[in-house]
């Protein structure tokens, strides 16, 4: 039920037609897992905050330092040395106490990442290394949960939607794990818009209306300011979600 | 005979803003070195020190993941081949 402080909040939403009342209803009945606190996740879950989604779970396992503040907007410099789930979180309830933030300051790794997103009705990749990325997308497929992922490069950025099952996952177009872990460039602004589409397609998804970027990769371009696309193929073979596992 | 390669929009920026680069090869790989000789800074990024392709690359002919033959698969005219980079920052 929206109470009428939700209706006031949300009013101007609400007055979205294929929002609506009903729309805003399933917004506060559900699980959001945002992986990552960094950029990309401190933007999407400002946003999925102030949308109402009523239960945020917040993952990371780094504590905030100077040289994330370009970016990681949730962390301020009197959280320096501070756990990043607990930083964002105590912003977030500020921001709107009548939803859930759950943060949870853990290393996702292959044996846990099912149980932390089980039960979630979406996972936003806030991730910064490739490694977890793939964790994820693995763990998202294998529970059947949508996963929307997002990177950034400097003044790059990428988004696609993946509904395990029905549209190509990670794996499907990098087969193998790359390695490499190394401090990447990257300007404030890039991982917020990429965490504000992510988060566009999470509304949707949730609410149950529009179209989805599934099938393909959106890509941003802030040099030359391009917006262009890739189809993506499922890739039958794929060892992630393939039929025909190799 | 006409091949493209679709650049990935990193890519773009190293080959003087194009996204379409008519190649000439008979395979992915040989494709891809005609691409190289042309634009050195590509192979830069998408090589290792041993010439392998590096793992945040995959290589699409039209649309199609070419794994594990990214840099064997047979091409004919019209095709497309795609440079996939995988994006990890966060
Ligand atoms: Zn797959």
């Amino acid at each position: 039920m929206l109470t009428k402080n939700d209706l006031a909040r949300y009013e101007r939403q609400i007055l979205y037609p294929d929002l609506g009342e009903k729309g805003q209803k399933r917004l506060k009945q559900s699980q959001v897992v945002v992986a990552g606190l960094g950029g990309l996740g401190c933007s999407a879950s400002l946003y999925l905050t102030c949308a109402g989604v009523g239960h945020v779970t917040l993952i990371d396992c780094d504590r905030v330092e100077l040289s994330n503040l370009n970016r990681q907007v949730l962390h301020y410099e009197e959280d320096i040395g501070e756990k990043k789930p607990f930083s964002a979180a105590q912003k977030l309830a500020k921001l709107n106490s009548s939803i859930e933030v759950i943060p949870v300051f853990k290393k996702i790794t292959a044996q846990n990442a099912s149980k932390i997103i089980k039960g979630a009705n979406l996972v936003i990749d806030g991730m910064d290394n490739f490694k977890t990325r793939f964790i994820v997308n693995k763990a998202c497929v294998a529970e059947g949960i949508p996963f929307i992922h997002g990177g950034v490069h400097g003044l790059f950025g990428e988004v696609t939607t993946i509904l395990p099952g029905r549209t190509p996952c990670l794996a499907c177009i990098f087969p193998e794990v790359p390695q490499r872990k190394v401090s990447l460039p990257v300007f404030g602004v890039t991982p917020a818009l990429i965490a504000i589409l992510q988060v566009t397609e999470a509304i949707k998804l949730l609410a149950g209306f529009g179209s989805l970027l599934t099938e393909k990769m959106l890509y941003f371009n802030g040099d030359t300011m391009d917006f262009t696309f890739r189809n993506l193929v499922k890739n039958q073979n794929c060892r992630v979600c393939g039929t025909k596992k190799v | 005979m006409s091949i493209k390669v679709r650049l990935h929009p990193i890519l773009q920026n190293l080959a003087g803003g194009q996204e379409l680069v008519e190649v000439i090869g008979h395979t992915t790989g040989e494709c891809l070195e005609d691409l190289e000789i042309r634009f050195p800074v590509i192979k830069q990024l998408i090589r290792d020190k041993r010439g392998q392709l590096r793992r945040y690359c995959e290589i699409l002919v039209n649309s199609k993941s070419t794994y594990p033959k990214e840099l064997t698969t047979p091409v004919k005219d019209g095709d497309q081949i795609d440079i996939m980079i995988f994006v990890a920052g966060g």
